[in-house]
Order: structure tokens, then sequence, then C-alpha cells
């Protein structure tokens, strides 16, 4: 799933690859409130997981993104 | 504030013409129409543009910031990126308080709103993108500028629509004549090439409707001249006060020593039949500039190939201006780059006068004849100290600038 995401940060939101690790933070990767946003419409409209904006400011690192994208999945 | 005198010491253009001065200069100087056919507009009555040619944002802005930028925004921070440059000014060293950035945009955002206008059309409210005013707003222009080389200093956006380039040159120099900063990034830049904007201005009767034979379509002073082709794109201006240029050792491109601006009061789209209100922008720019209409040696047209503008400007020049200046209209090469021609058109006219050659004005084969002026059709050697550059607008908003030689 990290993959996964990272493949939507390069190709969607053109976050520069090297950046993303799992531990780094959405400030470390440039993801501000907007950017939250629209990666929340992405990861819905590509992958069909329903990850609010609110889950994913509240989000520490991109691992813990993997983490409620992983949650999503399951239930799906 | 009569005669204040504005160093340009940096320049940077971003047009149909290419992506650079240099390149800039000599594509008009060659004569050749960038007009070409265009596919997006395939469901348009008029299917034809002029647009940058080889401009890839992610390349000169990097992935990331040119994903959140509208093109009109990215024009510009390549062009202001070249003016810096050009003018020898480092943002990591400058004040940047003493910084403003005064630009003009007729629209601001056209293509990321129409496309986010299709995605709600298409799927509906919530998957328009949180990025859509950000990318549209039209203050965004100077707002991006001023982030990216962190200049501090006032900051805003004019909207006279086709004039909106030569608005903000003029409002930057009267900032620098109020000293209210010591440095202006100044001009125009416009991304109006949208298919629903397209249509728009094609419903007007504003566009040349030659779809079959594109690189003869923009004829300004043409007898068979039938529109605009419209086109994309930004100019950037770096201006001082002359003192403060010279007293830094900036070589300049000249100065900008006059600002005409006035309103024709008469109608949404057409000009006043007698060119009542673009007279008096010319006489206003002579007069702030403290000199004579024979002293002017060249003048770069607004000229855009609609019947109405060309006649109307052309028998104005012709009336007011006896000294039978040099007289030319660069949209026939670049397009009619709207809210940025005023600003591209005085960087042109800049040119002109530090290289003594006037460009030729693009496809003017029969020259109408109720239009008494002298426009070459060939690179023309001028010696011309002074020049004009005519902008103006829908809505009837007219700015004239006088240029002067370094």
């Amino acid at each position: 799933m990290f993959e996964t995401l990272k493949d939507i940060l390069v190709n969607k939101l053109k976050v520069s690859p090297d950046t993303i690790t799992a531990e780094a933070t959405p400030e470390e990767i440039d993801l501000d409130s907007l950017a939250i946003v629209e990666l929340s419409l992405v990861l819905e409209k590509e992958l069909g997981l329903a990850v609010s904006e609110d889950e994913l400011s509240e989000a520490g690192t991109v691992g813990d993104i993997v983490r409620l994208m992983d949650e999503r999945s399951a239930r799906v | 504030m009569s005669g204040f005198e504005a160093a340009v010491t940096g320049l940077g253009l971003v047009t149909p013409a290419g992506v650079g001065v240099r390149q800039n200069w000599e594509a008009v100087c060659s004569g050749v129409s960038r007009a070409a056919d265009d596919p997006a507009l395939r469901a348009c009555p008029v299917r034809i543009s002029c647009r940058v040619p080889d401009f890839d944002a992610g390349e000169l802005l990097g992935q990331r910031r040119a994903h959140r930028l509208d093109p009109f925004v990215q024009f510009a921070l390549v062009a202001a990126k070249e003016a810096l440059a050009d003018a020898g000014l480092d943002p990591e060293t400058w004040d940047g308080a003493r910084v403003g950035v005064v630009l003009g945009t007729a629209d601001g955002g056209t293509v990321t709103m129409e496309q986010q206008n299709q995605t709600f059309l298409d799927e509906g409210a919530r998957w328009v993108s949180p990025l859509l005013l950000p990318m549209h707003l039209p203050n965004m222009l100077a707002g991006q500028v001023a982030m990216e080389f962190g200049a501090t200093g006032p900051n805003l956006v004019v909207a006279t629509a086709c004039a909106s380039g030569a608005t903000a040159i003029g409002t930057a120099r009267d900032l620098l004549a109020a000293d209210r900063c010591d440095v202006v990034l100044t001009g125009g830049s416009e991304a109006m090439l949208g298919r629903v904007t397209m249509a728009g201005f094609a419903q007007m009767g504003a566009l040349s409707r030659r779809n079959d034979e594109p690189a003869l379509a923009s004829r300004p002073f043409d007898v068979d001249r039938d529109g605009f082709v419209a086109g994309e794109g930004a100019g950037i201006l770096v201006l001082e006060r002359a003192a403060d240029a010279r007293a830094r050792g900036a070589r300049s491109h000249g100065r900008i020593i006059g600002h005409g601006a006035t309103a024709d009061a008469h109608h949404m789209t057409k000009p006043h039949p007698q060119g009542r209100g673009t007279e008096a922008a010319v006489r206003r720019a002579l007069a702030d500039a403290g000199t004579d209409v024979r002293d002017i040696g060249h003048v770069n047209a607004h000229g855009t190939s609609t019947p109405l503008n060309d006649r109307v400007e052309g028998q104005m020049l012709g009336r007011v201006l006896p000294g039978s200046p040099l007289v030319t209209s660069t949209k026939g090469v670049t397009g009619h780059l709207l809210g940025a021609s005023g600003a591209v058109e005085a960087a042109l006219t800049l040119l002109s006068l530090q290289h003594r050659l006037v460009p030729p004005t693009a496809n003017l084969t029969n020259p109408d004849p109720d239009i008494d002026l002298r426009i070459p059709t060939e690179p023309t050697a001028c010696a011309a100290e002074l020049a004009l550059s005519n902008s103006f607008g829908f809505g009837g908003q007219n700015t004239v600038l006088v240029a002067a030689a370094p």
C-alpha cells in the first residue's frame, strides 16, 4: 500500500519521489491543507478508498496515511 | 511626476514567438506569423490560436510547483526569472520590502476554471479541485511572483482587458515616482485559450475566421483583415528609478518616461469612432513625458487586426502624429496576447529603440487605403529616440506608454 500511495503522490500530486518515506511528515513532502483535500479526492476516485480530509490531517506521517488506507481497503 | 524616468533594467518574455527575449526579438523581426491550427479548439467556430511553443512548465518550474499553477502564472514566473537575471538582481540578497509586483491580466486562470467547470458538470460538485480558486484568482499572478522571489512590497494585479499589461507598467512607474518601492517587477500574463472563452470571442465577431489559412489570419492594418488571433504568454519588465539604476551600474534597456490612461466611456467593445479616448491617452502620455508629438519616431500600435480597432487607431495615429513615425503591429507575428500584450509590446518597443530597428507587420500585403501610415513590411532601420506603445481594452480602457532609448 505504501507503493500505491507513493505512486499517487508522485503521479497525481507531483510530489518529489525522493522525499517520500514512511517516516516523512506531510509538511516534509509539501502537503498543505489544499493538498490534503486533493489527496482525499484522489484516493477515493482512483482507489475507491474513503479517507476523509480530517483523518488525513491528523496523520502524523506517510506511514499513518498508509495505515488509514489499509484499514479502509480491508473494510471494502 | 512629469518626465519621471523609470529605467527598464530587465526583460523577460514567454510568447508564441518563443521562450526568451532573444528568441522573441528574432521571431518578430522575421515577420512570420505564429498562428496555427489548434486541436484543443476543435469544437469552436474559430480553431486557430497562437500558443507558446515548447513550454514545459514542470521542467522550468519543478513538477510540484507547476502542478499547482495555472498557465497564466507559469508563464509569468518563467518570464520573471529571465527578467531578474537580466537585471542582475538577486532575490537572495535584496531588501524584499522595497520590491513591488504590479502585473496585469484580463482574465486570470481561465483554463483551470473551464476544466473544473467540466468536472462539476460531468462528475458533480464534490469532485471540484480545492486548487480551483488558488489557481484561478487573477491576483494570484502577483502573489505567486512575490512568493517565488520574496518580494514583500506593494503587490497588485490590474485588469483593463487588453491594456492590462501596459496599465501595470504605468502603475509600477507611479509607485517608483511616489517612492513606495525601489524595484518593481511589472508586466502582464494571459492564458485564455480555453474553448468556452474562445467560443465567446468568436461569438463576438472579434476573431479572424481564417481557419483554413491560420498563418495569414493575423494581418494588422491590411484591408483584408477580419479579426484577431488569440495568443497566450507573459512579458515582465524590471523597473527602477533611473538614478538608482545608474548608481548601481545596471545596464538599461531604455526608460518608460510617460504614461497616459483614459476611458472612451462609449461602448462595451467598440472603440469610439473618432478615437476620442485613444487620442486623449496619446496626448496625456506625451504631456506626462514632457515631450512633443514631433519627437515620436516609432509606434508599436495596438493593431489587433480587427476591422474596427485598426481603422480607428490607424486614423488617430495619422491625425495626431505629424512626423510620420514608423508604425508596426507585432501582433501579426505573435497574435493578440490580450492582458499580456501591452507588456510584451512595451518590451518589444524598447528593443526596437535599443536595436534601432522596427520589426515588420506580418501579412500586410494590401494596406488599408483608409489608413495613411508608414508601416514597414521588412525590418526597417529607425533612429528614433522616443516611441509609443499603445494598448486598448474592451470596455474602452486605453493606455499609452512613452519609451525612451537607453
